[in-house]
């Protein structure tokens, strides 16, 4: 006896959910998406008890180059950093923000293996520019890690 | 003549839809950095030029090899708080100085700010309130006072 075939197998790849599946993703990467003002990449020290720093804060970077040297970074909290030449620039740059917008949080993200007297200084230089608040910007320190 | 009428499909075409969405994808992935946005917080000092009161402090010292001095015990991060416990509940304002040596790493200052600052956060019945970091402008303005520098002479 010869079996017929019943059913004609479809040739076509469903693809009506593609649309559904592809916005469920641009949601989620809208959402969670931040434009950064900064992307040097920074080794931060480690810190268990973080804080969410205030949206639109200045940020001051000091970071190593390639070759182990330390320089710095500014950003108003609006455009991008920009490399700058050192603590006096940092000054006037910070000066110039706490005066149009006193009591802004400016973000310190330093390298973990700067010398600290490196650091002081900068905080120096911050609170002779009349900045009051300072988030020390930190990894997530995890049980095991450093 | 009689022209053939043309029938109008009533369906919205979505065909490009797909194409429209994962371009969109891959636009936001290329574009997303998922950054690091948190830290400790830290309240600098106004830069006037008010004498410093005087209270007594636990004075807590960062060396450059990384050591921990309190009050002039050398001192494990895990042995801090429990440290300050008995005087912070005594005198919740108690001040504490955090002195770290010029020389010292970044990276040794934040492990012992974070072990002040996780006080703050956890159910320990008592917080530290009142940490002050001097800076080496303050400590010119404390040598100006007192002749000597008196975070430098603390442990003999």
């Amino acid at each position: 006896m010869r079996l017929t075939r019943s059913s004609k197998a479809g040739a076509v790849i469903p693809t009506a959910s593609m649309a559904d599946i592809a916005f469920l993703l641009i949601i989620f990467f809208m959402v969670t998406t931040v434009h950064d003002v900064d992307r040097t990449s920074v080794n931060l020290p480690l810190a268990k008890s973080r804080e969410e720093a205030e949206k639109g804060s200045a940020l001051v970077v000091l970071a190593r180059d390639k070759f182990g040297d330390l320089y710095y970074m500014f950003s108003d909290g609006k455009n991008m950093s920009h490399a700058v030449n050192g603590p006096q620039d940092i000054y006037h740059e910070a000066s110039a923000l706490t005066y149009s917008y006193p009591g802004m949080q400016f973000i310190l993200k330093a390298d973990a293996t700067a010398r600290f007297e490196i650091i002081d200084e900068l905080l120096d230089t911050l609170r002779k520019a009349d900045v009051q608040k300072v988030l020390l910007l930190c990894q997530q320190k995890t049980e095991g890690s450093g | 003549m009689k022209l053939p009428k043309k029938e109008s499909s009533s369906e919205i075409p979505t065909s490009s839809m797909a194409d429209i969405a994962f371009l969109l994808i891959i636009f936001f992935m290329v574009t997303a950095v998922f950054s690091a946005t948190k830290g400790l917080e830290f309240k600098l000092p106004k830069d006037d030029n008010k004498p410093p009161e005087q209270e007594e402090a636990v004075f807590i010292r960062v060396g450059a090899d990384e050591s921990v001095l309190v009050d002039c015990k050398p001192m494990e991060l895990d042995e801090i708080l429990p440290y300050l416990e008995p005087k912070l509940l005594r005198n919740p304002e108690k001040p504490v100085i955090l002195y770290t040596d010029a020389s010292a790493p970044y990276k040794a200052m934040i492990a012992v700010y974070d072990v002040l600052g996780s006080a703050k956060k956890e159910s320990h019945g008592y917080k530290v309130k009142n940490i002050s970091v001097p800076t080496q402008s303050e400590v010119q303005e404390y040598i100006q006072l007192f002749g000597t520098n008196p975070f430098e002479g603390q442990c003999g």
